[in-house]
């Protein structure tokens, strides 16, 4: 059966694959976010647009091609979600 | 003893509350979750029920010295407390508790003004014991999906407070026994089963909300 994933959780995701997982040092496209957080295009683009602005995510124009980089705010900001998530996975929640 | 206990369970449950309440708020202005918002809403309303009691127990003792402590302000109490068990509750997506129908909804608090407040404290008793039962069952069914033993500590103390509550409710019939005293026990039993996986919650590393006060 899927799991049911909340918004900030794939947000988690989103920042956790660019933080361990990226294809290589110049950040990760939004084809391989899409493959490696399992959300669809239109919404990952929406996710990406909001994370951008908050300064979680630094948006990288290489080679004609946008590619996504956490930011220092974007590790302390998933620092903090994994820390609480654990919080919140005591008492049998999810946040 | 028994007042000695009482005044002991109070300060346990509010500073284990507050405790919580607090992580639960940081972790709100942290990440933004409506789950730790609500967590901090229901741990604040468990902390401040408690204080209400344990101020009450105060006053009377050593302002008042009526010798028993007013029902109004157990009930009260108890009241907030059971607000903060509805929170624990809600966020596991307590749905069924609602009546759909409008009718059930409207009539539904109209008990509470036919009854004495030593019944209203029975019926939040009762409603507490049946929310507080209701998180310890979705904490250990979320225990069997993630093996997070923090769960299982947090189930053990819901399900103490919710014993607790349960021999707290029942001592009424039998006033002289041992139940209450041992309600009581059962309970610090419980607040402290809560506190432990929050005390391991290391806020060390968190670079906190400039916003935060």
């Amino acid at each position: 059966m899927a799991e049911y994933r909340t918004h900030m959780k794939i947000i988690g995701d989103i920042l956790s694959t660019t933080r361990d997982d990226l294809q290589d040092e110049d950040g990760a496209t939004v084809t391989y976010l899409i493959r490696k957080a399992n959300v669809s295009h239109s919404r990952i683009s929406r996710m990406l647009k909001i994370l951008v602005s908050q300064g979680l995510l630094e948006k990288v124009n290489e080679e004609g091609s946008n590619k996504y980089k956490i930011s220092q705010s974007g590790r302390e900001f998933l620092h903090a979600y994994n820390t609480f998530s654990g919080f919140a996975t005591n008492f049998g929640l999810t946040i | 003893m028994e007042f000695l206990l009482e005044n002991i369970l109070n300060l346990v449950g509010f500073l284990v509350g507050l405790a919580i309440g607090i992580v639960s708020i940081i972790g709100y202005r942290n990440t933004g979750s409506p789950t730790l918002f609500r967590l901090s809403i229901a741990f604040f309303s468990i902390s401040i029920g408690f204080f209400v009691i344990w101020a009450g127990y105060m006053i009377e003792d050593f302002i008042i010295k009526a010798g028993s402590l007013e029902r109004w302000i157990q009930t009260l109490g108890i009241a907030i407390q059971t607000i903060g068990y509805f929170f624990i509750a809600f966020s596991h997506s307590i749905k069924s508790l609602f009546p759909k129908s409008r009718y059930f909804r409207s009539v539904g608090i109209f008990p509470l003004f036919i009854v004495s407040s030593v019944h209203v404290e029975h019926i939040f008793r009762s409603v507490s014991f049946i929310l507080l039962a209701y998180g310890a069952i979705e904490t250990i069914l979320s225990y069997f999906e993630n093996k997070n033993k923090g769960a299982i500590s947090v189930a053990a103390g819901l399900s103490f407070l919710a014993l607790g509550e349960f021999l707290g409710w029942y001592s009424f019939v039998f006033p002289e026994s041992i139940l209450y005293f041992v309600s009581m026990v059962i309970k610090i039993a419980g607040l402290i089963a809560l506190f432990i996986p929050v005390s391991k919650v290391p806020l060390t590393k968190i670079k906190f909300d400039e916003s935060f006060d």
